[in-house]
């Protein structure tokens, strides 16, 4: 058996002192190239589960380990997340500032020192998600569905093994809900990543390989 | 084209997403560097005229009492002075500042009629007065503010001098002030027998000894020849009078507060940006810009504020200075030159201004949790 990519080990994260216990032990294994849905009701903690995989936050005990080795410990986050994972959230967040294609730049930009060759891969990711011919457009120029489709080039742009979507869809209609989870399982059958995504949407859940529930801090199935 | 992003041009967009903010904010330190520009550039201006003073005239040393602002010395003592081995001549002087008009103030210097200081002045009109008569000389900025030619007169302290010469001072010191003969200048002061000091021309230095050398032997043997007075060299003398240490005291004291409030200008303004972009700073941190990177953002925004508002500062900095030289209870006293050394100086010290300004914004700024930050409203 393959050792997991992603493994978390009795992670519990409370907040306020100990008062609100977000998450109280979970404990789950993640297989590199694995596409998984992980659902919950709101204030279940799937949220904070995915912050917590995604390196964005540490837990208050338990660890998430990468490839067997401890995030924030053996594993640097900011390194962590600037080169293995690509976070794609509900509300885009895209930098109201930039255009489309100079968002998608951002992340590379400790990674890449060379501006024309990250212009260059912004470009081309933005054309892969069907954006070229908006490249120019700020985020206030484009639809939800587009500034989403932004912010799934800008996950990618510096090549991630894990995309982590927080209600990608959740901001959207049903056509570009369709469309961007075209998007994502095209791109995690075509890259080989891991994909995790959080949602309430039983629809989307029923079309991942794996489905996690999550219920008041705990993984229930 | 491809739109390339670099890190500045990203740092110049969050500026000018608030547009009015930064224009203010650029206002406020423009307007520090440029008085730092003026006060400083008047004071080292100030300076330089009294070192061209010295050179142009051919002094050498400047014999004074020990208090520069009161110096008092007896004219008498001009035979001992000259018996210095050292000594070549010595001319007593006095120096005073008077007003002329309600409205121009001028500095008054006291020669004998033969000095040698007149071998620096070029006479455009006239000639030199004659000691023991009511006489006086007039550089040529001067005249014109007054509107006075040879032959007008002037009143001084309640007496009537008539116009002898107009002159072209080798400086602005000299092209603004006017001169009398030293017995004159007693009696207006009511000191007679006394001088403020003396100005005096050395020998050539001995073969092999080095100017410097032969200065401080000089002055040496003049203070040792004439206990309790001070023989100062001339380009000392010019840095180190009260005057101009007293400009370069307030000049450099009203700056810093100036600066003081322009740094605050744009602390507040990067605390605020700050504030506001919490998120994006989250989502920068989530998308892998370490805290540093995030740091330097802020910090390259508070400098180009700062970079910016120096040259907005020198601009008006250097437009104060025009209008100072030109004015006429200023213009004997300031050139409207800037050097580079004063450009260069007001520019770092603006890029200074602004990465201190940025300093504690920045560091709040990268050490927001990335969570609590894609949180903020």
């Amino acid at each position: 058996m393959t050792s997991p990519q992603l493994e978390v080990r009795e992670l519990k994260k409370s907040y306020d002192e100990g008062r609100i216990e977000a998450l109280r032990g979970v404990d789950l294994s993640i297989a590199a190239g694995e596409y998984v849905a992980i659902t919950g009701a709101s204030g279940s903690g799937k949220s904070t589960l995915l912050q917590l995989l995604g390196g964005l936050d540490t837990p208050t005990s338990g660890e998430v380990l990468f490839e067997n080795a401890p995030l924030g410990t053996r594993i640097n986050l900011d390194h962590y997340r600037a080169h293995q994972i690509g976070f794609i959230f509900q509300a885009f967040y895209l930098l109201p500032t930039l255009r489309a294609i100079e968002n998608v730049q951002v992340p590379m930009m400790g990674v890449f020192k060379n501006s024309t060759r990250r212009a260059d891969r912004a470009e081309a990711l933005l054309c892969e998600m069907g954006m070229g011919h908006r490249l120019n457009q700020y985020p206030n120029e484009l639809s939800a569905g587009e500034r989403q489709r932004v912010a799934i080039a800008r996950a990618l742009a510096n090549d991630p093994s894990i995309l982590l979507a927080d209600e990608p869809t959740g901001n959207l209609d049903s056509v570009n809900s369709a469309h961007v989870m075209e998007i994502l399982t095209g791109i995690q059958k075509k890259r080989g990543m891991t994909l995790i995504i959080i949602t309430h949407e039983d629809e989307i859940a029923r079309c991942a390989p794996r489905h996690v529930r999550i219920r008041d801090g705990k993984i229930e199935s | 084209m491809t739109s390339q992003l670099t890190f500045t041009g990203f740092a110049w967009k969050n500026l000018w997403r608030r547009r009015l903010r930064t224009l203010l904010t650029l206002c406020g330190i423009g307007m520090a560097i440029g008085a730092f520009v003026a006060l400083v550039g008047f004071s080292r201006s100030f300076e330089h005229e009294w070192q061209r003073l010295y050179s142009s005239s051919g002094t050498d040393i400047a014999v004074v009492d020990k208090n520069f602002m009161n110096s008092s010395v007896d004219q008498s003592i001009q035979g001992r002075l000259r018996a210095v081995p050292v000594v070549e001549q010595a001319e007593p002087m006095i120096f005073n500042i008077m007003d002329i008009t309600p409205e121009v103030n001028a500095i008054i210097f006291g020669w004998l009629d033969d000095s040698y200081e007149f071998n620096s002045l070029t006479f455009s009109s006239g000639g030199r007065f004659h000691n023991g008569k009511p006489e006086l000389i007039l550089g040529e900025m001067l005249a014109k503010n007054l509107d006075k030619k040879v032959g007008d007169t002037v009143e001084l302290q309640g007496s009537t001098f008539t116009v002898a010469g107009i002159y072209a001072g080798g400086t602005a010191l000299e092209s603004g002030a006017v001169i009398l003969p030293l017995d004159q200048v007693q009696q207006l002061t009511s000191l007679q027998g006394k001088v403020s000091g003396f100005h005096v021309r050395l020998k050539a230095a001995p073969l092999g000894e080095s100017p410097e050398h032969y200065l401080k032997r000089a002055q040496a043997e003049i203070e040792a020849a004439l206990p309790g007075l001070n023989a100062q060299g001339a380009a000392d003398r010019a840095s180190n009078n009260q005057f101009v240490t007293l400009a370069h005291a307030v000049a450099w004291g009203t700056s810093c507060i100036a600066l003081l409030m322009g740094i605050l200008g744009i602390a507040n303004t990067m605390a605020m940006s700050v504030f506001e972009r919490t998120r994006e700073i989250g989502i920068l941190r989530a998308i892998g810009w370490k805290a540093w990177r995030v740091m330097m953002l802020i910090q390259v925004e508070a400098t180009v504020l700062g970079f910016v508002g120096g040259f907005i500062g020198i601009a008006v900095g250097w437009g104060a200075l025009h209008l100072l030289s030109r004015l006429p209870q200023t213009a004997s006293v300031v050139s409207s030159s800037l050097s580079w050394d004063h450009f260069v100086e007001a520019l770092a010290i603006s890029v200074l201004s602004g990465l201190i300004a940025g300093a504690y914004p920045a560091w709040r700024g990268a050490h927001l949790s990335p969570v609590e930050a894609l949180r903020h409203d």
